[in-house]
């Protein structure tokens, strides 16, 4: 059952970058940074399915998910806005951000291998903080992503939980250990799924709009 | 259990981290609402200033046109009447000078007598373009007719009119705009599109009274911002306005100009 849940979210994540992408070569229409980002999704998922049957530690992979995450979601934000303040205002605190995990990182190497709390906390708010702008933005222009800004703000707020408490589930009894990661799991099938809706609502081929 | 092998450190941690995400959410949350309520504010104020600035203007049209109306009134009572009356008493006054031969009086009063059933009928004719005698006594339906067969007399245009509706008498008041902007189109369509033919229809759909109005005049370009709010225009949005009705003009250059209106 759990691993069925994995292999939909892979399924529907493929799925997602395949549409997002023909989308983007055909019609032009998709943002260039959307596809990257759902490319850089099915990079990280399959490189941690593959170290997984390696039986290797796979968890700096999520450190690098959660950072690129940040970074390629930050120039996604970055070119949906429109107003000069707010561009500046999301390389500023991205760079800063990154200057700042740089300097932990190179004080500390092992924070790479285990679930960085500081890391997960920061890159989540800033990418929250996009999500609410372009909220904002929306409230009196036309909806652009609507419904992907919802699964941002819904995932990141519910996976942050579970990402932070990462560190506690390993040494969790064989019964519970994986509780957090298929609830994780059932949170990305959910994501994945409105970011499919989101395409469907955006950029499908519209046939019935001729009355 | 093997929990207690985690450092207590890194627990107080975790706890820590994940309230204080919590807590810079929640104020991230408490600040977009706040401007999203600001912005918000923002747009309604900006749509009633809109409003207001539409009823302004509206108010204008209005105190215009009713200026334009009295200069042409002004106009009509001067050309028409007050120049033959000046002569009438003019004549008159002829007529009280001593020595006068049979042939002179007859040919001032002949003078007189002609003078005044011109003015008498310029009056009448005033009197009936200001409201037509017609209107006010058999109704919008008989008052169109009227206003067609005049235009198609004197003005050389073709007229088709049609009417489904069975008026009542008691909206005389309403009729009255009706009668007014029809009035207004049928001139614009003489004046500003040169039309030959103009078809009028009243027709009544579940329960709405629709007039279509058509002609087959040079239309205008209905994207053109310069042709949307003429003085003329703007009296017809405000007669539809206390109407209650709604008005849709569809024209393009060379192709006459569609309206329907509802009231």
């Amino acid at each position: 059952m759990f691993d069925f849940i994995i292999y939909l979210t892979y399924f529907i994540l493929l799925a997602d970058f395949i549409l997002y992408t023909y989308s983007f070569f055909r019609e032009k229409k998709a943002n260039v940074f959307f596809v990257c980002y759902l490319g850089f999704c099915c990079l990280m998922q399959f490189s941690m399915e593959v170290m997984y049957h390696y039986r290797m530690n796979n968890l700096f992979l999520v450190n690098i998910f959660i950072i690129g995450q940040m970074i390629v979601l930050g120039l996604f934000y970055d070119s949906l806005f429109s107003l000069k303040s707010q561009k500046k205002f999301v390389k500023i605190s991205l760079l800063v951000a990154l200057l700042i995990l740089g300097i932990q990182f190179v004080m500390d190497w092992n924070q790479f291998l285990r679930f960085n709390l500081f890391e997960i906390t920061l890159t989540s708010v800033l990418v929250v903080v996009f999500a609410l702008i372009h909220f904002y933005n929306m409230l009196t222009e036309t909806r652009k992503y609507y419904y992907f800004n919802i699964g941002v703000v819904f995932y990141l707020l519910t996976s942050t939980v579970l990402f932070l408490i990462g560190n506690l589930t390993h040494n969790l009894s064989k019964e519970f250990k994986f509780l957090s990661w298929e609830l994780n799991a059932v949170l990305l099938v959910l994501y994945y799924s409105i970011i499919l809706y989101e395409w469907k609502f955006s950029f499908a081929p519209k046939k019935r709009k001729i009355n | 259990m093997k929990l207690n092998s985690l450092p207590e450190k890194e627990i107080v941690a975790i706890i820590l981290y994940t309230s204080l995400f919590f807590m810079i959410v929640a104020v991230v949350l408490i600040v977009f609402f706040y401007f999203s309520r600001k912005k918000i504010i923002q747009k309604e104020l900006e749509k009633k200033d809109l409003i207001l600035q539409y009823q302004k203007e509206q108010l204008h049209a209005v105190i215009f046109t009713q200026e334009e109306e009295r200069k042409r009134i002004a106009q009509d009572l001067h050309d028409d009447i007050s120049s033959k009356l000046n002569i009438v008493s003019l004549n008159s006054h002829l007529l009280t000078a001593p020595n006068l031969t049979e042939a002179e009086t007859t040919e001032i009063t002949e003078n007189i007598i002609n003078l005044t059933t011109k003015a008498l009928e310029n009056s009448r004719k005033i009197a009936h373009n200001l409201l037509p005698p017609v209107f006010e006594k058999f109704g919008l339906n008989a008052g169109v007719e009227e206003l067609c067969e005049e235009f198609e007399s004197s003005k050389s245009v073709k007229t088709h009119y049609k009417n489904e509706i069975d008026f009542d008498e008691n909206d005389i008041d309403r009729h009255l705009h009706v009668f007014r902007i029809l009035q207004e189109l049928m001139n614009n369509s003489l004046r500003h599109g040169k039309a030959t033919e103009i078809w009028i229809s009243f027709v009544k759909e579940e329960g709405v009274n629709i007039c279509n109005y058509e002609d087959n005049g040079i239309g205008f370009d209905n994207s053109n911002a310069d042709n949307q709010k003429g003085l003329g225009m703007k009296n017809i949005d405000s007669r539809i306005s206390f109407l209650g009705g709604t008005i849709n003009i569809t024209s393009e250059v060379n192709n006459g100009i569609v309206v329907n209106f509802t009231f």
